[in-house]
């Protein structure tokens, strides 16, 4: 499967109280599976290294050098191998490991109804990590354990830092308590994220996440709830707190989806280098600017897809409301002083463009994914994320 | 405004305490008595205010102070970056700007420093493009452009740049950042000629960071973050080292690590006995800060040995700057503005009630808290208006300087 979205954003006021208009290519990804015997493979190459190389606009975004804009991810998005068994009937087991998510938080924003990816991206995801990662699953419950390398991707081509594979842990248990909805929640100990050699501060997150999606011939309904904390600490204590809620609801009909997101998301504020949106990687020391906290209001509108022999095409817009305000503790951070205003919007307009079977969750292997999941494809009329080619019967088209 | 007669009596009769009682030991050991006195304010004289820009590091000589600037701010809707190094007059009470000079492809000054003679001052600059910037003083009120110096092992970023001759020729000591996953490292560069400065030495160096060094009388220290400190030979530790092939000495790892800075001290015995080594522990600009003031015992550079330390509740130290005469440390502390410690006699000494334990490395060391010992005799720019946080200190001829990143540039009255 491939996708790619052609994307202009407007941005107003962002840095600087600038106004600035935009265009990429966003989230150009080939995403593939394929089995060698009892092996299973996952791989996501992800191309924005090539077409985002500056950040994509994203008021609020930050992480791994970029601020008030979203970075590139890695080219190796996912890379990993495989293998589930069933040991009863109800119950299946998997391991899986390459590069590719931690177990923790949510779905990667990618495969949600939004083109903008939350502020909180850096605390509800662990991704692009070598892992190994062992899920079970039992009847309605799922967990699972993994470890990896602690330290954030240092730019789309840039390797892990193997030696550190084993520094940092994290766990999620999932339950399933009808179908359509999944309660899960995950912890995380991760080693020195922003300091590729290690010594820096660690992080202990958490996270709360529960799904509801209801796929129906007619309207289909969505919605998703994410509470998510990361602890930033210093030789065991404490030194800074970053808490999100996030709530996103969306509804559909006849391959036409409207969807909301509202955000409340801390974020740490950073030195920033002589490009405004790009900050030292990694910091020079354990300082921080502050703590901001957004508030962020999203509505998307995406159109039915227009489809042809090749994929399928689906236009959208998003609107987004930004309100930053001092965190706790406030430092240094001003909203008037980095933006002019503190109330914000971002504007996009775009198309999703796929071809091919899309990966319905991106985040969870094997047995991890939650059997509603990973069986949708046999499921008639019943959505799944992106399930928008008519080749594969997702008559819903919706989220 | 001086100090009242009540409190230089009481600082006099708290360092005459301290200074009685030494043992000579290098671990604590019997107490020399002290007794607490009550810490005096330093009285802050002016203040040379510059809220246009965040206020970094300062060097002073003579009637005239030079700062420079950190990070990017904005004042009247305008973002300014810390591009910028300013020159007071600081021989009234209050400092006064007299002109400024931007850095070329700066976002960051850290550093500053003025060469012994007086002649050039040398400012270091971040991130990309790392560089350091060599001005003639010789109109000291307007430094003119001679040099600059940027090479591959410096683009990172070229966090400080400290100054100092070596067997007659003049040096600068740089702490490059580490970036991208490339590692921190030092560079030497010789400046004998400032016009064409040339780089004489280079290592990869510090755990994750390298952020500040010492030298003096050819020995150089090295702050190397959480691997503690290092003494090299670099033409004065008898063992041939030369700043183009330095010869390590010793090392220790501090309590805590995040060796932030260091001052080697010689006090006005001629006894070169103590490091003061900075700890720069987490923290957010303008409001928090963290780390001790550690004090390694280094009469033997083979074997120096932590023996005391400093700890303010809810602040971390920064920069030093040592009243060698006098005995007086002034430590930058950021949110806890200026403190000032009486460094005299046996600082390794104490009552057990003074003592405290800490692991390093899994091995229990037993320190001396100054605080509890009565050592801390003044402090400066703490609980007023405007809020300060202090970056760094400089005492000079019975005052004390400070650069205050919210403020500018204060002055206030050193203890005598």
């Amino acid at each position: 499967m491939a996708q790619a979205i052609p994307v202009v954003t407007v941005a107003s006021p962002t840095v600087g109280g600038q106004t600035y208009r935009e265009a990429y290519l966003s989230q150009p990804v080939i995403m593939s599976r394929a089995s060698f015997g009892d092996l299973r493979a996952i791989g996501t190459l992800d191309l924005e290294g090539l077409t985002l190389e500056r950040g994509e606009l994203s008021t609020g975004g930050y992480g791994e050098g970029f601020v008030d804009r979203r970075h590139p991810h890695a080219y190796v998005h996912e890379l990993l191998v495989g293998d589930e068994a069933r040991f009863s009937s109800r119950g299946a087991f998997s391991i899986f490991a390459g590069r590719g998510f931690a177990p923790f938080g949510s779905d990667d924003p990618m495969v949600r109804p939004f083109e903008k990816y939350p502020i909180n991206h850096h605390l509800a995801q662990v991704l692009e990590r070598v892992v190994a990662v062992a899920a079970v699953r039992y009847g309605p419950v799922i967990g699972e354990f993994g470890t990896f390398n602690g330290d954030e991707p240092l730019g789309p081509g840039a390797a892990p830092n193997f030696k550190r594979f084993g520094d940092s842990w994290s766990s999620r248990v999932t339950v399933l308590p009808a179908v359509g909805v999944e309660l899960s929640g995950s912890f995380a100990s991760v080693s020195s994220p922003e300091e590729r050699l290690g010594h820096g501060l660690d992080q202990r997150k958490t996270s709360l996440v529960a799904r509801y999606l209801v796929p129906a011939a007619g309207w289909s309904r969505y919605a998703f709830a994410e509470y998510a904390h990361t602890d930033d600490r210093n030789q065991g204590a404490t030194v800074t707190t970053l808490s999100s809620m996030l709530v996103e609801a969306g509804v559909c009909r006849n391959g036409s989806t409207l969807a909301f997101r509202i955000e409340r998301t801390d974020r740490p504020e950073e030195e920033t280098l002589l490009d405004p949106f790009r900050t030292p990687r990694p910091e020079t020391d354990l300082h921080n600017l502050g703590v901001s906290r957004w508030h962020a209001y999203t509505a998307a509108f995406s159109a039915p897809a227009i489809r042809s022999s090749w994929g399928s095409a689906r236009p959208f817009a998003e609107l987004e409301l930004l309100r930053p305000r001092a965190g706790t503790p406030a430092g240094i951070f001003s909203a008037a002083g980095r933006y002019g205003s503190d109330h914000l919007y971002m504007a996009s307009v775009g198309v999703r463009l796929s071809a091919g079977m899309p990966h319905d969750r991106m985040g969870r292997y094997g047995a991890a994914l939650p059997a509603a999941s990973s069986g949708m494809h046999d499921m008639g009329d019943m959505p799944m994320h992106h399930m928008d080619e008519p080749s594969h019967g997702g008559g819903s088209s919706c989220f | 405004m001086l100090l009242g007669f009540s409190k230089r009596a009481a600082f006099l009769l708290a360092v005459g305490l301290a200074a009685c009682g030494e043992t000579g030991a290098r671990a604590p050991s019997t107490p020399p008595d002290t007794t607490t006195v009550a810490p005096v304010s330093l009285a802050a004289l002016g203040v040379g205010i510059d809220s246009s820009r965040y206020t970094a590091e300062l060097a002073v000589r003579g009637s005239l102070a030079y700062t420079t600037t950190w990070g990017a701010r904005t004042f009247g809707g305008v973002l300014n970056l810390g591009n910028r190094v300013s020159i007071w007059d600081v021989s009234g009470a209050t400092p006064a700007l007299v002109d400024s000079l931007i850095v070329p492809s700066a976002s960051t000054l850290g550093d500053v420093a003025v060469t012994d003679d007086g002649a050039y001052l040398v400012v270091a600059s971040e991130y990309s493009g790392g560089s350091i910037f060599v001005y003639s003083l010789a109109n000291p009120r307007k430094p003119a452009f001679v040099s600059r110096f940027n090479n591959a092992d410096t683009d990172h970023g070229v966090h400080t740049a400290e100054v100092g001759r070596v067997n007659g020729t003049l040096y600068a000591f740089l702490s490059i950042d580490p970036q991208n996953g490339d590692p921190a490292r030092i560079v030497i560069v010789d400046l004998s000629n400032p016009a064409s400065p040339r780089e004489v030495f280079t290592k990869v160096v510090g755990t994750p960071f390298v952020h500040d060094t010492y030298v003096r009388d050819g020995v150089l220290f090295l702050a190397l973050w959480n691997d503690g400190i290092q003494i090299w030979d670099i033409g004065g530790g008898g063992k041939g080292g030369t700043p183009a092939s330095p010869v390590v000495l010793g090392s220790l790892a501090t309590v805590g690590g995040e060796a932030h800075n260091v001052w080697w001290y010689h006090d006005a015995t001629g006894a070169k006995r103590y490091a003061f080594v900075g700890q720069e522990g987490p923290g957010t600009v303008g409001s928090s800060s963290s780390g001790d003031i550690h004090v390694v015992d280094v009469s033997n550079f083979a074997k120096p040995l932590e023996v005391a330390f400093y700890h303010v509740d809810g602040a971390g130290t920064h920069n030093f700057s040592v009243d060698e005469k006098n005995g007086i440390l002034y430590a930058a502390y950021y949110n806890a503005g200026v403190q000032a410690l009486n460094v005299t006699g046996n600082l390794g000494s104490c009552r057990g009630d003074q003592q405290n334990i800490a692991l390093v490395d899994g091995l229990a060391i037993t320190r001396c808290d100054l605080r509890l010992m009565g050592r801390q005799v003044a402090y400066g720019l703490v609980a007023q208006t405007p809020r300060a946080y202090v970056w760094g200190a400089q005492y000079l001829s019975g005052s004390l300087y400070a650069s205050d990143m919210l403020n500018g540039i204060w002055k206030l009255q050193a203890l005598k």
